[in-house]
């Protein structure tokens, strides 16, 4: 394989402002947010509500622009695609899955109207009489029947429309599916079944994932590779099991402490209450050092940059300290 | 044994529709004592939320109670008159739902809601009224200020525990709680189950917990009741189901949810959907579905069989009871 990933961002920054006309108030939904995804692989991005994971997926799926920051498909600069052709041919590239499968269809038309839409739109080598079979294809690809397809929405349960939302989004042939917390609103028992099948699509078809979740301990079944965010920032990523096995940041160990086995009789009686903040006009400084039990001054100063530990990147002053002369504010005047 | 606290008997809810009578839950029985905690787990359309509105007469139609009586404190709830349900509601027992968003007035402060409440019940002057509201606010660790909020500008997590206090504000012996967390990430349901833990120990009420994931209630629940397919599969001691699940989905349910410590194993899940109960299937509810069908179970109904000390609704213990000691 080349050096050039499938997909690559580099400093993804995303800012929203508040508030009426004469108010400055600007949202930090994403800071500096650096991401690759190889052929073939499942990234898991893990975080809890409001950390900007489904922020990143849609500036991944261009529903809108970065305020700051490149992206690059194939080594292709996509950051800077204007024209309506050109987005086009994005989209059949790297598809996108969402969260509700009660709302993400069309109630009035039968599920195989939108994966027969994707094909025509994406697919022009296919003739019209090719494009049943296909449409056969992919719903048996994602473990469900050809009949499916004659059925509307309704008639459906939350497991088989989340397949139909895979099936929509493989119709297309993408490279690269963005699966914007495909399993959270299934129930336990059908989210097995379902992550199962994304695997199945990596081995198979040969799609890329980015697996977006707040459940960690999902993403260990089927991720190549976990990264972790926290109010807008990366703050550990690398290899799986490095990172569940070995987590360093300690926001990851509270992730991880929050799932445990359930088996254990463990009592976790703190004082935390799992609010992340919302970064409004924010000033310097790790932004988890609010709810971190290790938080040391400088952690109230500085901005700290993910390093390398192991096999893993870390954004911890405690964890990974940045090496001696590169603390200054040289590297602080980024944000 | 002392009188329970709670005790339901038979308990059927039918939706009479033009074209069929559904029954969402069949027959379903269990007993609460005081101060306890249970676990009702099951899939989405097992009957367990409709479970909950019969017991509390908040079904609406075509939903109805059919049969059976749920005997609280002595007086059969699904039997009180309009008048008898408005005083003993709340302030005996109180219901939280599982979506905080929808449950919580809009247009209303935390503070307002909790007075409406109040006053249903009473003639508290203002001051009592801030006193009890700031009190229960401060039990689910919710600042004060946060009475004069409104709902859109509390967080997910905040809102369900601010449901909660809204619960505690008569401290009742029973509360209901209808997935309260299912709409929250991990480390905020974490925080929760803990707070609704400990609340339970130092106030003492008992709580029944309806959810779809086994792993939220296995370290606070004291029994667990599984459903499927408006029946009860299995009821017995928590530790007792985690250490040896009798019934083939049960066993189901506890490969589904991955864990992050020990081996890596293959994530089961249980293929195939809840039944429809228009047309249940013959025989065993579960037998379409089951790993460990066998012929028998597509004809016979099976009962509820007591093993040790669990009940379980499986054929494979009706043969030999004596065996699976």
């Amino acid at each position: 394989m080349a050096d050039e990933p499938l997909l690559r961002a580099v400093d993804l920054t995303r800012h929203f402002r508040l508030g009426g006309m004469f108010e400055k108030q600007v949202l930090h939904a994403v800071d500096d947010f650096d991401l690759t995804i190889h052929e073939r692989e499942i990234v898991a991005l893990v975080g809890e509500s409001g950390s900007g994971k489904s922020t990143v997926a849609r500036l991944l799926a261009r529903v809108y622009p970065p305020t700051r920051g490149e992206i690059y498909y194939r080594g292709r600069p996509i950051h800077t695609l204007r024209s309506r052709r050109a987005l086009s041919w994005y989209r059949g590239e790297v598809a996108m899955v969402f969260q509700d499968p009660f709302s993400a269809f069309n109630p009035v038309f039968r599920v195989s109207h939108g994966v027969m839409r994707n094909i025509a739109l994406h697919r022009p080598e296919l003739k019209r009489a090719q494009r049943q079979p296909e449409a056969e294809r992919v719903c048996q690809s994602v473990g469900l029947g050809p009949k499916m397809l004659t059925r509307f929405p309704y008639e459906m349960s939350g497991g088989e429309r989340q397949r139909i939302g895979f099936a929509q989004a493989l119709a297309v042939r993408p490279k690269l599916i963005l699966a914007d917390e495909p399993v959270s609103m299934l129930d336990v028992s059908i989210r097995a079944g379902v992550l199962n099948m994304m695997a199945g699509l990596r081995d198979q078809e040969g799609v890329s994932i980015l697996y977006i979740t707040h459940d960690i301990a999902s993403a260990r079944y089927v991720a190549d590779r976990v990264i972790v965010m926290y109010a807008g920032h990366l703050v550990e990523s690398g290899p799986t099991e490095a990172v569940l096995g070995d987590p360093r940041h300690p926001y990851t160990q509270l992730l991880l402490s929050a799932v445990g086995d359930p088996r254990e009789k463990v009592e976790l009686i703190s004082s935390d209450t799992g609010e992340p903040p919302r970064v409004i006009n924010p000033s310097e400084g790790c932004r988890f050092r609010w709810r971190c039990p290790h938080a040391i001054e400088i952690c109230g100063q500085v901005t700290p940059q993910p390093m390398p530990v192991g096999s893993t990147q870390v954004a911890c002053h405690v964890a990974a300290p940045a090496p001696q002369g590169l603390t200054g504010p040289a590297v602080t005047t980024k944000t | 044994m002392a009188e329970p606290l709670l005790e339901v008997d038979e308990l059927t809810v039918d939706y009479l529709t033009e074209t069929a009578d559904v029954r969402a839950v069949d027959r379903v029985s269990f007993r609460l004592d005081a101060g306890e905690f249970l676990g009702i787990v099951g899939e989405s359309g097992c009957g367990k939320s409709t479970l909950l509105f019969g017991m509390t007469q908040l079904l609406s139609p075509p939903g109805e109670v059919t049969g059976g009586s749920v005997v609280f404190r002595g007086r059969d709830m699904v039997r009180l008159s309009p008048g008898e349900l408005r005083n003993t509601r709340w302030r005996d027992y109180s219901v939280v739902m599982q979506s905080a968003m929808n449950a919580l007035n809009p247009m209303k402060s935390i503070g307002a809601q909790f007075k409406d409440a109040l006053e249903a019940h009473g003639d508290p002057s203002a001051e009592q009224i801030r006193q009890r509201s700031v009190e229960v606010l401060g039990l689910v660790g919710i600042d004060a200020a946060h009475l004069r909020s409104y709902p859109h500008q509390l967080s997910g997590g905040m809102r369900q525990r601010a449901m909660i206090a809204m619960a505690l504000l008569f401290t009742p012996q029973l509360v209901i709680m209808d997935e309260p967390t299912s709409a929250l990430d991990v480390v905020a349901q974490r925080s929760l189950m803990s707070k609704i833990k400990d609340l339970q120990r130092s106030l003492g009420f008992a709580i029944i917990f309806v959810t779809h994931d086994m792993s939220v209630v296995s370290r606070y629940s004291d029994r667990v009741m599984v459903m499927y397919a408006g029946q009860t599969a299995e009821e017995a001691p928590t530790d007792a189901i985690f250490e040896r699940p009798l019934h083939p989905y049960t066993r189901g349910l506890m490969t589904a949810f991955p864990s992050v410590t020990g081996p890596r194993r293959e994530l089961a899940g249980i293929p195939g959907a809840p039944p429809d109960l228009v047309r249940p299937p013959s025989g065993c509810r579960f037998n379409p579905r089951c790993p460990e069908v066998m012929p028998v179970c597509r004809s016979r109904e099976p009962e509820l069989y007591v093993v040790d000390d669990a009940d379980v609704r499986c054929l494979l213990y009706a043969e030999r009871p004596a065996e699976a000691r």
